[in-house]
């Protein structure tokens, strides 16, 4: 018996079929997809990045911040997500439409960010929190980034951003005379930390065909 | 610029259907399916023939072998 | 023999003396033709071998680096460039491309030959692309670490570094093509077909992720769908290919015995070509993509069972009765560990495509030992089997020590076993405690015993309300996290056992052995050995080799 082409014909149809399926047809049915506008306003959902955030973003990307946390809100029965506080609704395609790598990401070592800047809007946290992560959250087993703060002898006022650290964090201070601040890759990372925020409603999609 | 991964990706796929009906016609030309039997033989000739074990580690004689 | 097949008419003796004079000529132009492709390979494959043995090293202290400080988070964390996130690509993109693609490249360079009969032809060619392979290689490894990359997973060479690996790789196609259209064997066995795919897809998919996600960048999500459509065919049909016709052509060859049925490798080559590329977006499952493009994915990685079923027959049934040669050959029992990992591997991944298992476990490390067992205990163990194959055979010297060989084995197996098992656990662990309503399974365990804390933590698991906090989560992983170092550390070991046992055959310096291993500078044992041989069931040898008596 001679099963051969019949197996080659199928095989190589079906192949092809895969690429159609797999790389053609996602990108024809959602490279149309915009931001939503916001009605009675210019404004868009999501918002485009300020050049802080876009460049806190490339810090992002760079210290491969991707390999430990999502950015993605599952649903359908994946309501664990939303219950844990993650995020209001599931993640839409709009919620990536100014995202450059998207970073949808596919480890939960730390916890999702989709929302992180409607959870923790705080610039002094974040930068503690980079700073040394054990410090604020106790048992983390987060990558410190103390390179992305720099030591410096404190000459007049401090600086204002300069790291708090008061209450149980006091411990962990520089010594007297000194301060530590964040460098211009921090505040961009924080930039773009706090910009991570979808908790907006979208408009229903209309149904394409 | 806007059709530009489009045209990509079908060029792509026309490529791709046109070498695997190139090398589906070869293999039924040349006759790859002929016998399957015999192409399972066809790693092994008269010196490393059916039933000789080719591999051992350094301190195993050869004679020990299977 | 296969000219013998396809021209039957043609058959060159039908009535010669199985010990003529003729016969016995043939005899010894194979063997002189054998290790002529062997030693005509010996530059251009052991430049891809160093290589790759070399990225393994660099590779396995990376992935320490990585592994400690997943529980050590503090461990050389004041320098930027040995920063988790990005050691960690480091790792990836060094075991892969350079381990992995240089290693198999290497191998694929030597069957190539074997399989076509036929002398490796311009061997610059071919180590100036190992050259330029390494010179992407450390280019991109430099860009890793120090924070130049694209942040997408699997494809973190920047666009450059990706140009230079596909103009390298694109050399070894060339040869490829060549070396196959100058052969001297008709059939094409099932090794080059998985070969010839993996030479085929890889530059396709290379070329396409890099342009569009690079050169004309599609929009959003579609940059995941084809990102993963990539990532996952990476695995399935560039580095699996290579691992199966190693696989194909090296248990047979070890044994001496045919595969168990030839018709299923072929259907298992084909359905294999047929279904892998459906199942990448099987990573987004849930993700903000259309739902048909992840049911499709679902339906793909389930017919994933077809290849793997025969695979898996043709592996098992092909060594089974022959289990007493895993005692002798070094490259058996690392291609048999390659191949059983390669069926647990598989099924456990159409598995872990179905919603209600990727549901609780897909952001967790049980993904992590999914892939180290499909990428480590599947091709890593097949491709340690090539070496101890083919190595002797290119530098004409036997393995110094069997001891370290075995020690390297044990070390290596041990040590993907801890990883794979501890980790898939945690990884369940993690998992459960993330979508799960009641309390975690530590506390349940430590309240009630370990038999009703585990009863009540699965009755609790309705992926609900995230009721365990996630730092708690993070604490829990936190012993499976340093398990995985340990085995991890088992693994870098043998790796560096086996890195020296490599470096002092290439270098001549070990103990002068009369070994079984078929070499060139041993013909004499050689030949007694084949003189108690009785396997007579053999084709006739082909015109070809004729002609060259």
């Amino acid at each position: 018996m001679n099963y051969g082409p019949l197996i080659f014909l199928g095989v190589f149809l079906t192949f092809t079929a895969a690429w159609v399926g797999l790389v053609f047809m996602p990108n024809a049915q959602l490279k149309d997809v915009q931001a939503a506008v916001v009605e009675g306003s210019a404004n868009t959902n999501p918002r485009p990045y300020s050049g802080l955030e876009a460049s806190g973003r490339r810090v992002y990307v760079a210290e491969g911040c991707v390999y430990c946390h999502s950015q993605q809100i599952r649903a359908g029965s994946y309501q664990a997500d939303v219950e844990r506080g993650w995020g209001p609704r599931r993640s839409d395609p709009r919620d990536y439409v100014h995202d450059y790598p998207v970073l949808l990401g596919t480890m939960r070592t730390g916890p999702d960010l989709t929302n992180i800047g409607s959870r923790q809007p705080s610039s002094a946290w974040h930068y503690l929190h980079l700073y040394d992560p054990q410090m604020v959250v106790p048992g983390s087993i987060m990558a410190p980034y103390p390179f992305l703060f720099e030591k410096r002898k404190i000459s007049g006022q401090p600086t204002p951003d300069s790291l708090k650290f008061t209450g149980r964090y006091a411990v962990n201070a520089p010594e007297a005379g000194y301060e530590i601040v964040p460098t211009e890759r921090a505040r961009a990372l924080v930039g773009y930390l706090k910009s991570l925020d979808h908790t907006y409603d979208l408009p229903p999609l209309e149904e394409r065909k | 610029m806007e059709f530009l991964p489009s045209i990509i990706m079908f060029v792509v796929i026309v490529a791709l259907t046109g070498t695997a009906g190139w090398a589906l016609w070869w293999a039924i030309k040349t006759g790859q399916f002929a016998n399957f039997e015999k192409g399972a033989t066809s790693i092994f000739d008269d010196e490393e023939p059916l039933g000789r074990p080719t591999d051992a580690f350094p301190d195993r004689k050869p004679e020990n072998l299977k | 023999m296969t000219t013998a097949i396809l021209n039957p008419s043609k058959s060159p003796s039908g009535h010669e003396p199985a010990d003529g004079p003729l016969a016995q000529a043939r005899k010894y132009s194979e063997l002189f033709q054998r290790s002529e492709i062997d030693l005509s390979c010996r530059y251009p494959v052991l430049a891809f071998f160093v290589s790759g043995v070399f990225w393994l090293l660099v590779g396995s202290i990376l992935a320490m680096l990585a592994s400690i400080k997943m529980h050590n988070p503090h461990f050389l964390s004041d320098w930027s460039w040995l920063t988790f996130g990005r050691v960690r690509p480091a790792h990836l993109s060094t075991v892969a491309f350079g381990w992995g693609a240089m290693t198999g490249l290497g191998t694929l360079i030597w069957l190539m030959c074997r399989l076509c009969r036929t002398p490796l032809r311009f061997p610059a060619m071919l180590v100036i692309a190992a050259g330029t392979w390494n010179i992407g290689m450390i280019c991109g490894t430099a860009c890793l670490l120090t924070g130049y990359t694209t942040g997408i997973e699997w494809i973190e060479f920047p666009l450059w570094v990706g140009f230079i690996l596909f103009v390298s790789f694109a050399l070894v196609g060339i040869w490829a093509m060549y070396t196959f259209g100058a052969r001297h064997a008709g059939h094409v066995y099932v090794s080059q077909w998985y070969l010839f795919g993996a030479i085929f897809w890889f530059p396709w998919l290379y070329a396409t992720v890099y342009i569009l996600e690079y050169l004309v960048p599609v929009k959003g999500v579609s940059q995941e769908t084809i990102h993963w459509w990539f990532g996952h065919n990476a695995l399935g049909v560039f580095f699996t290919p290579i691992g199966l016709a190693t696989i194909y052509y090296l248990i047979p060859k070890v044994i001496g015995k045919p595969i168990y049925s030839y018709y299923l490798s072929i259907l298992g080559f084909w359905s294999l070509a047929l279904f892998y590329n459906w199942a990448g977006a099987h990573h987004i499952i849930g993700g903000p993509v259309p739902a048909w493009l992840v049911t499709v994915s679902i339906v793909g990685s389930m017919m994933m069972f077809i290849p793997v079923t025969t695979t898996a027959i043709n592996h098992h049934m092909t060594t089974y009765k022959n289990f007493g040669v895993l005692r002798y050959s070094p490259t058996l029992r690392f291609t048999v560990f390659g191949a059983m990992s390669y069926t647990v591997v598989s099924v456990q991944g159409s598995l872990m495509s179905l919603k209600v298992y990727n549901e609780p476990f897909h952001f967790t490390h049980h993904t992590i030992a999914h892939a180290h067992l499909g990428l480590y205990g599947f091709y890593t163990m097949v491709l340690f089997g090539a070496l101890y194959y083919i190595v002797p055979r290119l530098t004409a010297r036997e393995w110094a020590s069997s001891r370290t060989i075995r020690f390297h084995f044990w070390s290596c197996a041990i040590g993907i076993l801890i990883y794979f098992v501890l980790l898939s656990i945690g990884g369940m662990i993690q998992g459960f405690e993330m979508n799960q309503a009641g309390d975690s399974l530590f506390k349940l365990m430590h309240s009630h015993g370990w038999w009703t804390g585990t009863k009540l933590f699965v009755e609790g698991f309705k992926y609900k309300n995230g009721a365990v906090p996630f730092i708690e989560i993070v604490e829990n992983t936190r012993p499976w996290l340093i398990s995985r170092s340990i085995g991890g550390g088992l693994m870098a070991l043998g790796h560096f056992a086996f890195a020296g046992l490599f470096l002092v055959n290439l270098l001549g310096i070990g103990p002068k052995r009369q070994g079984p291993t078929l070499l060139r500078s041993d013909e004499e044992g050689y030949r007694k050995a084949l003189q108690g041989d009785e396997g007579t069931e053999h084709d006739e040898p082909s015109e070809g080799n004729m002609a060259r008596a």
